[in-house]
């Protein structure tokens, strides 16, 4: 018997041989593009491409099977295509760089795929993918795990949910005064240290730490203050450190770790209810500035206060030194020894004085430095649904036709998750797509066709009167670039209505909403906003452009994004796996499973983010931007 | 998050190696993981996935058993082979493919048949994981498994279908997760889980968060025995009986007609799932024609996707026992891989 005859029983002899003409693309060549790419491999896919800018790092290989110790710093996707060659039938095209970058990948480079896997770390290219799909109506298989936590999520557009269907959730963020005066955690004390201290001491352009319109979780105008003053203040000693004066480390000791602890304690009033700082003892600052032995630590036990202080002054010289050399600012990052050392101390005594457990440099580094466990079953597990998965949106299994796409599965681990004991996935069936969602509902969209000519000659104006009159708009409409938000006209803001196309850097790529801003008067009725891909024409153009076809049509009460939000939250939550958890399971939200207690931070790989709103509510969380989970604001 | 407890025998590099991992099961489980011997009995489809699973999360010792030669199929759901390895014995054409994928953990081949190894072979292991087997090599190998008290997997597909048997023959488990409103209570929650101890525990930062540590004791049947009187009464809803997946009776036919080769037919396979539905106190309605027709054309077949599934979820939990972490499945766990249900039963 042949190498396909097990997948001719399964998909039938016919859609086999669709099989083989397919052509899928996978996004992402980490945890889960490994597990995807061995998968459509083996399900002979006649094509297989795949996309990733990273290259191969040390902390990839517990689960990235297709790569070895002498790959690291090799880039991932051709290392990836190279490694399977071996088993491999299909034809393979692997691309080093950005999905997201339209040079390379342009809306008519994503039409030859009949099916999209997406093996995400991020959410700005879950969503610009999504968009994708739903400019061409390319089915898309989204995916994603966070340690022992996946799922999978099939996207038909105009038809199930898309991606932006669902809220996302954001952040976690403190308020100023926690970071600031009151911390009582050890992750307030880590946000103190890299978002704020950090920044103050290595970077020059402080724009981040602006102390105006913050949140700062306080009316005690007397606290309110004392932190601006204190912003100030740390000026001073950045000119300690750009003046490499190694004399006066002394005094930036002092300043964080004492005095500043005792201009807190005269605000009695923060202090009512709350147990009082104790500033740093002066005898281990001056113990430890005369000890200048450079003591070996592990990083998984816990320092004592005096090793905590010495490595502290430790790192701030090595970044003095640093600084120097460089002359350009030092970013935090959680690989980078220094930094992340002198982050790790400077948290540990502050929260040593806030009577705060301290942690391990191994665990602040995971905190700091948004890191998401991820392991090879779980990805392997969530490949495996995805790709089996696709088999039913292609409608390609000979005994099991797809009738509606609402009949089709999403997955979500939920044994591994601690959601349930009766089965190891939860397996809703997918939504029809939200009906107040701004990306599958709330927008028509087309491809404008125009030439180098086109751009060059045709005006803003030009455009706006061709598309209002093309779609059969009323007087008063807006145009936002949306790759950069970036308003272009409305009906005050008319100021580069003259300037060419080319002067306003639309061509290739981008992506304008054209909306209907005036409605039909009695504000009830609004014409559904269009949005826009351009595409360069291959050839000559009547007029220089072509618009599309569309069938104009009408939305009822625009909403403002803020009220579409609350709209979703009135939506009932499909928790199809309710019925089945077990007593040794609750509802309740506390009951989470401990380790999933912090609203994970950051992914670093997450692809592989899921929170337990998504496990709660079957909602699909969402991995914030990348580097930034304690926000101060 | 890790806390205390660290182990001192992980050396550095074996910690930013294991980073992400250590991560989610700590330090102390990495390092009990890596004193641990399994045997893994057939590099198939499912077992070229455990054996990738298990051999990247640095266990400590993995010996796998296979005699089989490669077939054209093979090709199809296996990726340590290729084309030209056609005709060689499976182990001999991985062998080196599964070496360089981790050198930290000792893996051994071993191309003889299990049913010609000695009994006092087997205790040398501290797991057995046996995918692809006929019925009677499973009850025989459970039997030995029985015999020196090890814990055994026996898992296999059935093209879109498949499912794990689980003996751990009795296994206590360890978990801790935050105190809801209701405290959890010691004693008999199923048939064959007992909570045995419950310790509050305050978190050290947040001092009215407190947390539960339950023990519980988890008591396994033979394989032999869950097929023999395999039961749902009074264990699903109405409802969930109902909608219960056709691949559970299914499964359970195509064991008790393992003997039948190519005379099975779907109306004999149905006539013995209806039995079982019975048995099992679930309607017979639930036994769809096409269902039926697959299992027949797609008995004992190989799938990637479904084998990805299933190596996922016996490795996770092999180390999840060995590491001593989360509670371990249940005695049988059915996948259907149309719908992607996946209930898990004690029967």
């Amino acid at each position: 018997m042949a190498r396909e005859s097990n997948l001719i029983k399964i998909v039938g002899k016919s859609n086999y041989e669709k099989l083989r003409s397919f052509k899928c693309l996978i996004v992402g060549a980490g945890g889960i593009g490994c597990e995807l790419l061995k998968d459509c491999i083996l399900m002979e896919f006649g094509e297989i491409h795949i996309v990733d800018l990273d290259t191969i790092d040390l902390s990839n290989l517990n689960r990235q099977f297709l790569f070895r110790q002498r790959d690291i710093k090799r880039p991932k996707s051709t290392v990836a295509v190279n490694a399977v060659q071996y088993f491999n039938n299909s034809k393979l095209v692997p691309y080093q760089g950005n999905v997201m970058d339209n040079a390379q990948f342009p809306l008519n480079w994503f039409k030859q795929f009949d099916i999209i896997f997406n093996g995400l770390d991020n959410l700005a290219a879950r969503r610009y993918v999504n968009k994708m799909s739903q400019f061409l109506s390319t089915p898309l298989i989204e995916s994603g795990t966070s340690g022992f936590d996946g799922y999978i999520q099939p996207i038909i557009p105009g038809k199930t949910e898309c991606f932006d269907c669902t809220k996302k959730e954001t952040q976690k963020t403190f308020p100023v005064c926690t970071i600031r005066s009151t911390p009582s955690q050890s992750i307030h004390c880590i946000a103190w240290a890299k978002n704020f201290l950090f920044g103050q001491l290595f970077t020059f352009d402080n724009d981040s730490e602006n102390d105006n319109g913050n949140d700062w979780g306080t009316d005690d105008q007397a606290e309110i203050e004392r932190i601006k003053q204190e912003t100030g203040e740390l000026s001073a000693l950045k000119n300690i450190i750009t003046a490499q004066d190694e004399s006066r480390i002394e005094q930036i000791l002092k300043k964080l770790f004492v005095d500043d602890i005792e201009k807190l304690l005269q605000i009695e009033n923060l202090w009512k209810t709350r147990t009082k700082p104790v500033p740093l003892s002066i005898l281990i600052i001056e113990k430890a500035l005369h000890n200048n032995s450079g003591a070996h630590l592990n990083e998984n036990s816990l320092w004592t206060i005096e090793e905590q202080v010495n490595k502290f002054i430790q790192s701030i010289k090595s970044l003095m030194l640093r600084l120097k050399k460089e002359k350009i600012d030092i970013e935090f990052h959680k690989d980078d020894k220094d930094t992340l050392e002198f982050v790790a101390t400077a948290a540990n005594i502050r929260s040593f004085i806030f009577n705060i457990p301290m942690k391990t440099l191994f665990d602040i580094k995971q905190i700091a430095g948004n890191i998401i466990p991820a392991i090879a079953t779980t990805n392997a597990i969530i490949a495996g649904l995805s790709t089996l998965t696709s088999l039913r949106v292609l409608n390609l299994l000979c005994y099991a036709a797809t009738k509606s796409a609402t009949d089709l599965n999403m997955a979500f681990t939920a044994k591994a998750s601690n959601l349930s004991q009766d089965r190891y996935i939860s397996n809703p069936k997918l939504a029809p797509s939200n009906p107040y969602c701004p990306v599958s509902s709330r927008v028509n969209r087309g491809i404008i066709q125009i030439t180098e000519m086109g751009l060059s000659t045709i005006s803003l104006y030009q455009l706006t009167n061709l598309l209002r009159e093309k779609y059969i708009f009323p007087e008063e409409v807006s145009i936002l670039d949306t790759s950069d938000n970036r308003l272009l006209y409305d009906f005050d803001f008319d100021d580069l209505e003259g300037k060419k196309l080319t002067d306003l850097s639309l061509g290739e790529g981008s992506v304008l909403l054209f909306s209907d801003e005036e409605g039909d008067g009695t504000d009830l009725k609004f014409k559904k906003p269009i949005e826009f891909y351009f595409e360069i024409a291959s050839g000559p153009l009547e007029n220089e452009i072509l618009l599309p076809q569309i069938e104009s049509s009408y939305i009822t009460a625009r909403r403002s994004l803020h009220d579409e939000t609350s709209e979703q939250d009135l939506r009932e939550p499909q928790d199809k796996s309710k019925e089945d958890q077990t007593i040794i399971l609750d509802e309740d939200e506390e009951t989470a499973p401990e380790n999933k207690r912090l609203k994970r931070p950051l992914p670093e790989e997450s692809a592989d983010e899921v929170t337990e709103e998504i496990r709660k509510k079957n909602k699909i969380s969402e991995p914030p931007a990348e580097d930034n989970v304690i926000e101060l604001d | 998050m890790i806390t205390g407890d660290v182990d001192s025998s992980l050396s550095a590099d074996e910690i930013a190696l294991y980073d992400r991992q250590i991560r989610l099961w700590g330090m102390a489980a990495q390092a009990r993981m890596r004193l641990a011997r399994v045997l893994l009995i057939n590099l198939s489809s499912i077992g070229t996935e455990i054996c990738k699973n298990i051999v990247l999360s640095g266990l400590g010792s993995l010996c796998i058993l296979d005699s089989h030669a490669v077939t054209e199929e093979d090709l199809g759901s296996q990726f340590y082979l290729s084309k030209q390895d056609v005709g060689l014995k499976r182990l001999d054409a991985a062998k080196n493919r599964i070496l360089d994928l981790n050198p930290r953990v000792n893996v051994t081949f071993d191309v003889q048949d299990f049913s010609s190894k000695p009994l006092a072979y087997f205790k040398d292991f501290d797991l057995v994981i046996g995918t692809q087997l006929t019925k009677n090599e499973m009850v025989r190998l459970n039997e030995i498994t029985r015999h020196f008290n090890l814990p055994i997997y026996l898992t296999g597909s059935n093209g879109l279908f498949g499912y794990i048997f689980v003996d751990l023959i009795e296994f206590h488990a360890e978990e801790q997760k935050i105190k809801s409103a209701k405290a959890t209570a010691v004693g008999r929650i199923s048939d064959s889980v007992e909570v045995t101890e419950v310790v509050e525990k305050k978190d050290e930062e947040k001092p009215n968060k407190v947390y539960e540590i339950v023990k519980t004791k988890h008591t396994y049947k033979p394989f032999v025995e869950v097929l023999s009187k395999p039961t749902l009464k009074n264990k699903l809803s109405r409802r969930q009986s109902k909608r219960l997946s056709p691949s559970v009776p299914l499964t359970l036919a195509l064991f008790s007609l393992d003997e039948m080769q190519d005379e099975l037919t779907p109306q004999i396979l149905k006539n013995k799932a209806l039995e079982i539905c019975e048995r099992l106190e679930v309607p017979t309605t639930i036994l769809s024609n096409e269902y039926v027709e697959q299992f027949v054309v797609q008995r004992n077949v190989e799938f990637t996707p479904i084998s990805a599934i299933l190596g996922g979820a016996v490795a996770q939990d092999v180390i999840n026992i060995l590491g001593k972490r989360q509670t371990p499945l249940k005695s049988t766990t059915i996948l259907d891989g149309i719908t992607l249900d996946m209930p898990m039963f004690e029967f």
